[in-house]
């Protein structure tokens, strides 16, 4: 490919950076609020709810992202065919047709609904690590001072958990922004899907190398983001 | 004198293990009370079931006229409501072996949160009593500093300043120089003896002796979860009627 | 593949399901229910067949009154229908259906999808139809309402015009360039030109044909109708060798109960036959009429 068609390629790559980055703004916008309350709700006494987030949890981190992303995404257009749903009561065939599929927002909600679920699995597991590393003596210290259980959470858990999971977040966090390539498998357009167009127009991997630039760039602001974070919270041990 | 608090009877098993059997004593205001003994002998239970960290099975807790438990007919402890059993958290304070400060927060956060937090004290407020703690602390000019960046005697006194800010009633210690380096305890000792001259009622858990002696109005001998001997420190110390206590202070002499 | 694909969406389907039953009634019965859900998804073919017998077929209608049909492809498959350098969906196939639609008054809408979930694709009803040099097979003759097959396709063998080579029968001891992965590779070295030809792979169609005029190999093997765009874009002089291998048609794919459709769009491509736009429109991409409608 010569200089002027990488050109191209690149101008076309970069309007399909927004797409990827809407993904994974909106994945961790979602997944880390949600992450959290699966890792309070695993801590649960009440043995069903525990049982059902181990399930969540082991479905989610046990199964390919990929799969859930087809599972997720055909599973509203099918349950609005079947013949179950639609012997079921008003609201849960309302829920099930909420969905369109022809809706031009459907794919990217669908594809976001999975990211979400996903990597709400992995983020509660780190917060989980987070949480039972805090030495038992923090509750007992706050309890005996009178703070309520959310206060204790919030004022004095939460901003030790934080300090404590963040090099492991910004492993997730690094892994999502390469793993917004797996949405097309539905056709979701983002960068490496238009990569893989012009791959096959042009009959060179270059523009798959071109996205790579883009994914490598990511990593880098990434990166130093975060560990300008950890020097941040570094101000104690 | 008024009585502060009135331990009745205070039994606790894990399992089948008894850890606390039929423990009374009384502690009055402005007393200093002592609680020695060997490791397992129960002192600890003992300051965790006042301190309601861990819960009793059976006898009475009664702090500054407040009910915490009491037993029903069947000999089980019934605690009070959550808004008295609150009521008594406030009354007391408690200084942990291992200080548990909070990492995340300065010296002065430390100390100003919980006013500010749980008594809705005005900041500014928290800050001047804060300050006159940790002046009294000798740490005024570490306010700023992280519990990390301070040695262990230091942090153990910004945790004395940080269960005085709450004004208790009555100041328990769990072993406060346990984790110390020996050299250390002395300044820890220091404190609790002005804090004993400001007559603060205080119920220390110790395996320093000197602790005991020095301070203390009222010594505990406790083995085996029940309390063998008590007394004033001349009378436990200078004159045990227990094989057991003679023997644990020789033992602790020798040792 | 597909297969495996199929049942565990039908089992993560049938699983949803019955967290909804969970939800919604502690009747023992929606448990039975569920269970038959998840044979419902994988019969779904025969479903429709019942469906098609009980229910009057609106699908021309459905399309005409939303004003638009969505052609479904995976475009990347030049020259059929792909994305061109400034993003834009084109081909011949895209060519084609633009005259169908127009002639049906609708909007042509181009929706890629994955090649892999084409299937799933069209039976939810995200797609109208699967237009993209689609192969016909039986299986796909069973999944699909398939149109009339409108074009054929084989492999061919890719020689310089001024070559030697006129027939296959010349080609013995040959060295012959196929691209690295295709279906034309798999097809060569099954036949029996593998025993007396010499082969090596390349990683693309147009690296084979560099590889031809620098006389580093005597022959392409590879897509008819690539060979044809190819010809015609390069502006080289090629010949293609009447003698082919695998010979496979493209249809136009429709949901099984789609009756009305097909037929309309079936109907107005011999009508564009007939007034010459497919010439057109064929000449534009092959340099002659190489379809195959009626």
């Amino acid at each position: 490919m010569g200089i002027e068609e990488m050109k191209k390629v690149a101008e076309i790559l970069l309007q399909y950076v927004p797409a990827t980055l809407k993904l994974f703004g909106a994945t961790l916008l979602f997944s880390i609020p949600l992450g959290m309350v699966v890792a309070l709700l695993r801590k649960c006494k009440i043995k069903p709810i525990e049982w059902l987030i181990s399930f969540y949890i082991l479905v989610m981190r046990g199964t390919p992202l990929m799969l859930q992303v087809i599972a997720i995404y055909y599973a509203f257009p099918f349950l609005q065919k079947s013949e179950t749903v639609a012997a079921m009561p008003g609201f849960v065939r309302a829920i099930v047709n909420l969905a369109d599929i022809r809706d031009p927002n459907y794919m990217f909600r669908a594809v976001c609904l999975a990211f979400t679920l996903n990597y709400a699995a992995y983020f509660a597991e780190i917060f989980r690590g987070g949480i039972e590393a805090i030495p038992k003596g923090q509750y007992e210290a706050a309890e005996c001072l009178g703070f309520t259980k959310i206060q204790t959470f919030f004022r004095i858990i939460l901003p030790q958990v934080i300090k404590r999971i963040v090099p492991a977040s910004s492993n997730e966090v690094i892994t999502l922004i390469k793993d917004t390539s797996l949405a097309n498998i539905i056709a979701y357009e983002e960068v490496i899907l238009k990569a893989k167009q012009q791959m096959q127009l042009y009959s060179s991997l270059t523009p798959l190398f071109i996205a790579g630039v883009f994914y490598l760039i990511s990593t880098i602001i990434l990166t130093a983001l975060f560990s300008f974070i950890e020097k941040k919270l570094d101000y104690y041990k | 004198m008024e009585e502060m608090l009135q331990v009745r009877n205070l039994s606790k098993s894990y399992g089948s293990l008894k850890v606390l059997k039929d423990i009374s004593f009384d502690v009055k205001k402005g007393e200093v009370v002592a609680i020695i003994g060997p490791s397992g002998s129960g002192k600890s239970t003992l300051l965790r079931c006042i301190n309601q960290l861990e819960r009793a099975d059976g006898g009475e807790v009664t702090v500054c006229g407040m009910p915490m438990f009491k037993s029903d007919s069947a000999g089980k402890a019934v605690y009070s409501s959550a808004k008295v059993l609150r009521e008594i958290r406030l009354k007391i304070g408690l200084v942990f072996q291992n200080f548990n400060l909070f990492p995340h927060m300065s010296v002065l956060r430390n100390v100003t949160e919980a006013p500010i937090q749980v008594l809705k004290h005005p900041k500014a407020e928290a800050v001047k009593t804060a300050e006159i703690l940790l002046k009294k602390m000798g740490l005024l000019e570490k306010k700023n500093s992280y519990p990390c960046e301070l040695s262990g005697g230091q942090q153990q006194r910004v945790s004395i300043a940080r269960a005085l800010a709450l004004q208790p009633e009555v100041l328990f210690f769990d072993e406060p120089t346990s984790a110390l380096d020996p050299e250390l305890t002395g300044e820890i000792l220091k404190v609790i003896k002005e804090l004993a001259k400001d007559k603060m009622t205080m119920v220390i858990v110790t395996h320093e002796m000197a602790f005991a002696r020095d301070v203390a109005n009222h010594v505990i001998f406790m083995d085996g979860g029940v309390i063998v001997e008590s007394g004033t420190p001349e009378e436990v110390f200078g004159n045990s009627k227990s094989e057991r206590t003679k023997q644990f202070l020789e033992r602790y002499h020798n040792g | 593949m597909r297969k495996n694909l199929w049942k565990t969406v039908a089992a993560m389907m049938a699983a949803s399901a019955v967290l909804l039953t969970a939800c919604g009634s502690t009747d023992t019965a929606d448990t039975v229910s569920s269970d038959k859900e998840k044979t419902t998804t994988e019969s779904t073919t025969e479903l429709t067949k019942q469906d098609e017998e009980e229910r009057e077929d609106l699908s021309l209608q459905k399309v005409k009154d939303a004003g638009e049909l969505i052609l479904g492809l995976d475009a990347t498959f030049k020259p059929m229908g792909y994305t061109d350098e400034n993003n834009e969906i084109v081909g011949f196939d895209i060519d084609l259906a633009e005259a169908v639609c127009e002639k049906l008054g609708v909007k042509l809408v181009k929706e890629p999808i994955n090649w892999e979930t084409k299937e799933q694709d069209l039976s939810v009803g995200k797609i109208d139809c699967i237009w993209n040099g689609l192969s016909v097979s039986p299986s796909r003759a069973e999944t699909f309402n398939l149109s009339d097959p409108y074009m054929e396709n084989k492999m061919v063998f890719v020689v310089a015009e001024d070559s030697e080579i006129k027939s296959t029968k010349d080609l013995e001891g040959k060295k012959i360039a196929v691209q690295n992965g295709s279906t034309a590779q798999e097809i060569l070295e099954k036949s029996e030109f593998a025993k007396s030809c010499s082969m090596t792979s390349v990683a693309t169609n147009i690296e084979a044909l560099q590889q031809m005029d620098i006389n580093l190999v005597d022959a392409v093997f590879m897509d008819d109708v690539v060979a044809q765009y190819e010809i015609k874009s390069s502006e080289k002089a090629y010949r293609v060798l009447e003698e082919g291998l695998a010979e496979e048609e493209y249809a136009i794919a429709f949901r099984k109960e789609d009756q009305a459709l097909r037929d309309e769009v079936q109907k107005i491509l011999s009508e564009l036959k007939k007034d010459g736009t497919v010439e057109e429109i064929a000449t534009k991409w092959f340099g002659s009429d190489i379809t195959t409608i009626k």
